[in-house]
């Protein structure tokens, strides 16, 4: 499996925020994906499209409670159609699937479109450890290969880099000339993985939907790489996790409309593919082979939890990573797993474990932009409150993210909001303290040993000089039933105050 | 062909299917049982399919027309370059001048339908260009099919489908219908009958649907949908056309 660094998220992150290459890399963020992203939906109109995600939803909900149904429905049509399924619980199994058909059928170079699952798994180590040469061959996968990373998005695994970077890699691991032209690099890739292709015994995908009535794994591709992958090997092996299964190839068009214009703002990407075992016996060509390795890996675990179930219903668009300001700041990698972002911040913690991955609950500002910008509609805010809740009330030291002073302060919270005359006298005391520091009409530091880390990032307001309950009973409680008379004088005046 | 594997690796079926009824909390053992409220879509009968795909194909004979003009339209905005033909004369007219403005050698096509009666081979043959045709016989190997397609600069395909909405064509790679003319020479010229055009994914999906159930449940192995050039924006979420597949796609729209 891929080398788990959620652990590190705090220190990591404050790196990111540190890093200026990084910060460049990530300026386009929200405007790029996300603004066309808006522009389609716009397009389609929001009413048909809060359709399509509640469709999508009900979808996705009734599959993944009939999970065991679907899959053995896939199972069975897959190998009706002269495919291979192979379950795998983890993945040390799917690795060792593939590592054995890889192995059994003399496969000496293998090349893969993007696969976010493999990712998760580290299956490019599992083969090379076995002396297979793997390749990959999206553009922005290639990049990270090269440059011995790891993907920092669902979509654009590169997204980190800034073509000055890209250019220097190229020039260092490929020896061409260094360009600031884009379309170069992309020339470059294509040059250097064409022979592959070709070459290749064996194709590598990943599935972004597996039809259960009819046995098909579909891929969603722009580059041409994913066709090429699944058309020029002798063997194709198809590797996803449990939860793309979908019922009906019907259901295709409804996510078809959502992923793409989800992803990219792109109204279809250039290529869909659909999969439906290997080349028939009077086809001109394909591969020979089609193996499908359905992987668990930690999915029954947010399965079994009602409250995490949901997030089994992603599409991984990515939409929510680049809408959310958290990711803005400091992209994929300081969220130290393959899937970064809001619903990484869900799936992480199950999948690696709650104590490894504490913190990823905790970075989110719980906006609710990412339920929004959600297809199917997932409500990432409710599960990552509902994480930090388990976090607070674990048992287990390690896990627990809070400290006995969290504690202590949320106590001392709830006391004082049962208690309103004591309320009132510490905003009385807070409001006569204040005034030293009320220079700016902001505290821009506390001076208190404890509470001043809070100041440290952030100003804080204020105490007004009289509380609303003060308001209250001095003026708008003697007002009475004349509140709702709109010839009262001072009507306009009062309406303002207490729109507040 | 290679055989199959004698039996699946990795966890036994109903060892996995047995975890994840587990954590839907239903007993380990049980069979899979079809859902209570079944899904909507699985459960017509084979007549009800039937009467829905006759209805999608009398919409499709009937909007024939403005489902074409719509279709140029969209395709055009998907990055294809539309040319409307209104006779084969003109059709063979375009490809011809396409190949030789790009300094076309060689060209390669698919075995289909629409090129029957079509003499583009002889035109383009007339301009010094040989057009291999897909069709596998005694003397075509696959090997060399694919060496064919590689030195090629120019692949002609008909489509199975093309789908206003999308501005799509849909291929199904099957004898005389090789995956790779579409995708690896760096020109795909598509030609597309008024018959072919479909409104909407909702209608290709359930063409294909019926289509799969009165084969017995065969979708045949492939099915693809071209939409424009290829394309990227993995560097600085920037737009760059042609990356592994063909950089420039034409549709013509015949008749």
């Amino acid at each position: 499996m891929a080398e788990v660094k959620t652990q590190e998220f705090v220190a990591a992150s404050g790196a990111a925020m540190q890093n200026p290459t990084l910060r460049r890399a990530l300026r386009q963020v929200g405007t790029g994906f996300n603004g066309a992203r808006l522009e389609a939906i716009d397009e389609v109109g929001p009413q048909l499209w809060e359709e399509w995600r509640e469709e999508a939803q009900r979808i996705k909900r009734h599959t993944i409670d009939h999970l065991d149904y679907y899959l053995e429905m896939l199972h069975d049509n897959v190998t009706k159609a002269g495919g291979q399924v192979h379950f795998a619980r983890d993945a040390a199994e799917a690795n060792g699937i593939v590592a054995e058909l890889a192995r059994t059928r003399q496969v000496k170079l293998a090349t893969k479109s993007k696969s976010m699952v493999s990712e998760e798994l580290d299956l490019n180590q599992a083969l090379e450890g076995i002396g297979v040469e793997v390749f990959e061959t999206d553009l922005g996968e290639y990049i990270i290969q090269l440059a011995g990373e790891t993907p920092s998005h669902l979509v654009a695994p590169a997204l980190h880099k800034t073509k000055e970077q890209v250019a220097e890699l190229f020039n260092d691991q490929l020896g061409v000339p260094l360009t600031d032209d884009i379309e170069e690099m992309a020339r470059t890739a294509r040059e250097a993985l064409r022979q592959k292709f070709l070459q290749a015994d064996l194709g590598i995908s990943g599935a972004n939907f597996l039809v259960a009535e009819t046995g098909t794994l579909v891929i969603i591709t722009n580059e041409g790489n994913g066709r090429l992958c699944t058309s020029a090997p002798r063997l194709h092996i198809g590797i996803t996790g449990m939860e793309k299964v979908i019922p009906s190839v019907q259901d295709l068009a409804l996510f078809l409309r959502l992923l793409p214009r989800s992803a990219t703002g792109q109204r279809l990407t250039s290529y869909v593919s659909m999969v439906s075992g290997p080349r028939r016996s009077d086809d001109e060509d394909g591969p020979e082979e089609f193996h499908l390795v359905l992987v668990d890996n930690g999915r029954s675990k947010l399965l079994a939890d009602p409250d995490l179930r949901e997030s089994l219903y992603c599409i991984r668009c990515g939409a929510c990573l680049n809408i959310c300001p958290v990711y803005q700041k400091i992209g994929g990698h300081a969220y130290g797993w393959v899937y970064p972002g809001p619903i990484g911040a869900i799936v992480s913690p199950t999948l690696v474990g709650l104590k490894q991955a504490k913190d990823l609950p905790q970075a989110s500002s719980l906006c609710g932009a990412c339920r929004e910008a959600c297809p199917v509609k997932i409500n990432i805010p409710r599960m990552l409150l509902h994480l930090r809740h388990k976090l607070a009330e674990s048992q287990d030291p390690e896990e627990k993210s809070t400290s006995a002073m969290d504690s202590l302060a949320a106590r001392g919270y709830t006391w004082l909001m049962n208690n309103p005359s004591a309320l009132t006298a510490l905003g009385k005391l807070g409001r006569a303290a204040q005034q030293p520091l009320a220079g700016k009409g902001k505290i821009e530091k506390l001076p208190l040993p404890l509470v001043s880390q809070w100041t440290k990032t952030r100003d804080l307001p204020l105490l007004p000089q009289r509380t609303f309950r003060e308001i209250w009973a001095q003026e708008l409680g003697q007002a009475g039933s004349s509140i709702a008379s709109p010839t009262s004088r001072d009507t306009e005046s009062r309406d303002a105050g207490s729109g507040g | 062909m290679a055989t199959p594997l004698p039996s699946p690796l990795g966890t036994p079926k109903d060892e996995f299917l047995a975890q994840v009824r587990r954590s839907l909390g239903r007993p380990a053992a049980a069979e899979s049982t079809e859902p209570a409220e079944p899904y909507y879509r699985l459960t017509e009968d084979a007549a009800e399919l039937e009467r829905q795909g006759a209805a999608a194909q009398q919409r499709r004979e009937q909007e024939q027309t403005g489902l074409v003009d719509r279709l140029a339209e969209t395709a055009q905005l998907r990055g294809w370059q539309v040319f409307r033909a209104p006779n084969p004369e003109e059709a063979i007219g375009y490809v011809a001048l396409l190949a030789t403005a790009q300094g076309v050698t060689q060209a390669v096509r698919s075995a289909q339908e629409v090129f029957t009666g079509l003499p583009l081979d002889a035109a383009l043959e007339n301009l010094g260009i040989p057009t291999i045709t897909v069709a596998q016989d005694e003397t075509h190997s696959r090997a060399g099919l694919r060496e064919q397609i590689i030195r090629s600069g120019l692949g002609l395909t008909g489509a199975d489908y093309a789908v206003a909405e999308t501005g799509s064509v849909v291929v199904m790679p099957r004898r005389g219908l090789s995956r790779l003319v579409s995708l690896v020479p760096p020109i795909h010229v598509a030609l597309v009958r008024p018959q072919d055009v479909v409104a909407s994914l909702d209608d290709l999906f359930l063409l294909r649907r019926l289509e799969y159930h009165r084969n017995g449940g065969d979708m045949g192995s492939y099915l693809n949908f071209i939409t424009g050039p290829s394309r990227t924006a993995d560097i600085e979420q920037q737009l760059v056309v042609g990356v592994h597949g063909p950089k420039e796609v034409h549709l013509i729209l015949l008749g």
